[in-house]
């Protein structure tokens, strides 16, 4: 049964049996621009009691360094190796666990972010947002169509998000994934996410629709994939026994935590809530669970 | 274990067994626009047997008044009501079987087919071709975006295969289909289609991303539905056991004959091959197979 963050003993119990604080970004940190209450008190706080704090994250629209420069516009600093983007997580599952070659080219859907993390791990793509004749429909009597030439030295595939996504881009991602060859890597399967109030196809649409078409199964990289904790637990060297994730989605954090031996907290700033946590089965539930992140120091300072 | 055809007795068979051939059109008849061999041919041998000929398509992207002219472009004079394309089929399916009242507009996701065949059915429709505004990219601070502009009358959303399809649009379509009361209809759910020798998304794959963000299933209208089935049979009156589905595809034309009671003839000039057909398990072979359509003309002459 998750338990309430309610008091300050719970808290000083979270700072005993936690060293490593992982948190998602959007609907934990901040929403959409603007800074949640008290987070950053709340983590001045977990920083002077010696905690590690990581921020993982499934938007693949920025790289690590623009993550560092969104906290750093709300007056917090963190390195570039405290983040861990989806687009970032899908380069080192690239270079790193597939062991790609380098001189294996990638075919990009999505934006700037990915583009630059496939380059800062030594890949050359192709695509993305360096073909604007791809924003033409497709026309099949074109000889000079991208469709009829493709680049034989594509050896993988990344689906990120990508609000240029149409048929035309479907459809030259299709022909790549239709050969035996080419890996198919997704930065992460969320099927939406929310901005403005509003909820918006996620990657996970646009990895399922180019899933659908080529019948070629991804590998995701984002949360929950285990690739990620991995990929943390190997810059970090983490105890995962003394570490807990926080965040706000049911379908990535939480499971990202409970499928990869990690306590975790919900926040209900986001998109979950008391009636979705408790829906859940028993064995399902986060550890914890709070209002909203910055309850730890509010709580704290109490009494 | 399904029979070739490769002799005259044969096609005599066909000839004597069935009253009413449901033809699917691409791979069967033409190939992009490629007329196949001895299709006219076959096509009035069978009507100077006095057989009853209905053309039974998925592609949503043509109204039925537009098929009427392909084939008129080709030689062959077929009626409105020998069509059955997808696009048709749903708004029957529309109008008919959940009887949409006609006050209701339905948002599309698709081709000009589809909205001709649901004004046609009497229905107001959104989105689809009448708003170039989507082809440009989503601006969530902009109030006239059309996802700003949600109409409360729409209720149904349509998707078939829209070669303009975007992210805007998808976007848009999702706030539609977040409604629970909104009926979600898709026209079809071939994965791909073949054209000009490369393969390319079908409209299974537009709507397999609309119902990946908005988590719904659609009701499908196309083959190998029993909807589209039930529709023909209404239009018709045909008798079943005396009608056969000839087609080029497994999963949709010959799974539509067979799940439906009908017979059923695999032709080779499509997307399968031989080889495929015969991996098949016996009960789910073709009753028939040949090289192509044509063959039906060749053999008897």
């Amino acid at each position: 049964m998750s338990i309430k963050v309610t008091s300050k003993e719970m808290v000083q119990e979270l700072l005993d049996n936690y060293d490593n604080f992982l948190f998602d970004c959007d609907g934990v940190i901040w929403l959409d621009t603007t800074l949640l209450p008290k987070v950053l008190e709340t983590l001045d706080m977990l920083r002077a009691l010696g905690k590690r704090l990581i921020f993982v994250t499934n938007n693949s629209t920025k790289t690590r360094d623009e993550f560092v420069a969104k906290f750093a516009s709300f007056g917090l600093k963190i390195n570039r190796e405290d983040v861990f983007g989806s687009s970032y997580a899908s380069a080192i599952f690239a270079k790193d666990i597939l062991k790609l070659p380098q001189d294996q080219k990638i075919w990009i859907v999505g934006d700037k972010g990915l583009e630059k993390e496939f380059k800062e791990a030594g890949y050359k793509t192709i695509g993305g947002t360096k073909m604007p004749e791809l924003d033409e429909p497709l026309d099949l009597k074109n000889k000079d169509d991208p469709i009829y030439h493709l680049d034989p030295q594509v050896g993988a595939a990344v689906v990120g998000m990508d609000t240029k996504i149409n048929y035309h881009r479907l459809a030259v991602t299709l022909q790549y994934l239709l050969k035996p060859n080419v890996v198919y890597i997704a930065t992460n399967i969320d099927s939406t996410y929310p901005a403005n109030g509003m909820v918006l196809p996620g990657e996970g649409t646009l990895v399922q629709a180019a899933a659908y078409c080529s019948q070629k199964k991804p590998y995701s990289c984002g949360k929950p994939s285990k690739s990620l904790i991995d990929v943390i637990v190997k810059t970090h060297g983490i105890d995962k026994n003394r570490s807990i994730m926080i965040g706000d989605n049911l379908n990535t954090d939480m499971k990202f935590g409970l499928d990869n031996g990690l306590e975790t907290m919900l926040v209900m700033t986001g998109i979950g809530s008391e009636e979705a946590l408790n829906a859940l089965e028993e064995t399902k539930q986060p550890t914890y669970f709070a209002d909203k992140l910055g309850d730890l120091y509010e709580l704290m300072e109490s009494r | 274990m399904s029979t070739k055809i490769t002799g005259k007795q044969q096609v005599e068979d066909l000839l004597n067994k069935y009253d009413n051939f449901l033809f699917d059109c691409d791979g069967v008849i033409w190939l992009d626009n490629a007329l196949l061999p001895y299709v006219i041919e076959t096509l009035q041998m069978l009507r100077s047997h006095g057989k009853q000929l209905i053309f039974v398509t998925n592609n949503s992207t043509k109204s039925r008044d537009d098929y009427v002219d392909k084939f008129a472009k080709f030689g062959l004079t077929i009626l409105k009501k020998e069509v059955f394309g997808s696009a048709y089929a749903s708004a029957i399916y529309a109008k008919n079987i959940i009887k949409l009242p006609t006050e209701k507009k339905i948002w599309i996701m698709g081709g000009k087919g589809l909205e001709v065949e649901f004004n046609e059915a009497g229905y107001q429709t959104l989105g689809g071709s009448s708003m170039p505004e989507l082809d440009k990219e989503l601006d969530l601070s902009d109030s006239n975006d059309p996802i700003n502009k949600i109409d409360p009358a729409v209720g149904a959303v349509v998707v078939g295969l829209d070669t303009h399809m975007n992210y805007h649009r998808l976007a848009v379509t999702l706030q539609y289909l977040r409604n629970p009361e909104v009926v979600y209809i898709a026209t079809n759910i071939d994965a791909t289609y073949p054209a000009n020798g490369i393969i390319l998304p079908g409209a299974g794959s537009v709507v397999d991303s609309a119902s990946s963000c908005s988590q719904r299933t659609p009701v499908s209208c196309g083959k190998p539905s029993k909807g589209m089935m039930d529709a023909i049979v209404e239009a018709h009156g045909i008798d079943k056991s005396r009608s056969i589905m000839v087609g080029d595809r497994l999963n949709t034309d010959m799974k539509f004959g067979s799940s439906n009671g009908l017979d059923t003839l695999l032709v080779l000039t499509g997307i399968e091959t031989e080889e495929a057909m015969r991996a098949l398990d016996q009960s789910s072979q073709p009753t028939y197979y040949a090289a192509k359509l044509g063959d039906l003309f060749e053999l008897h002459h």
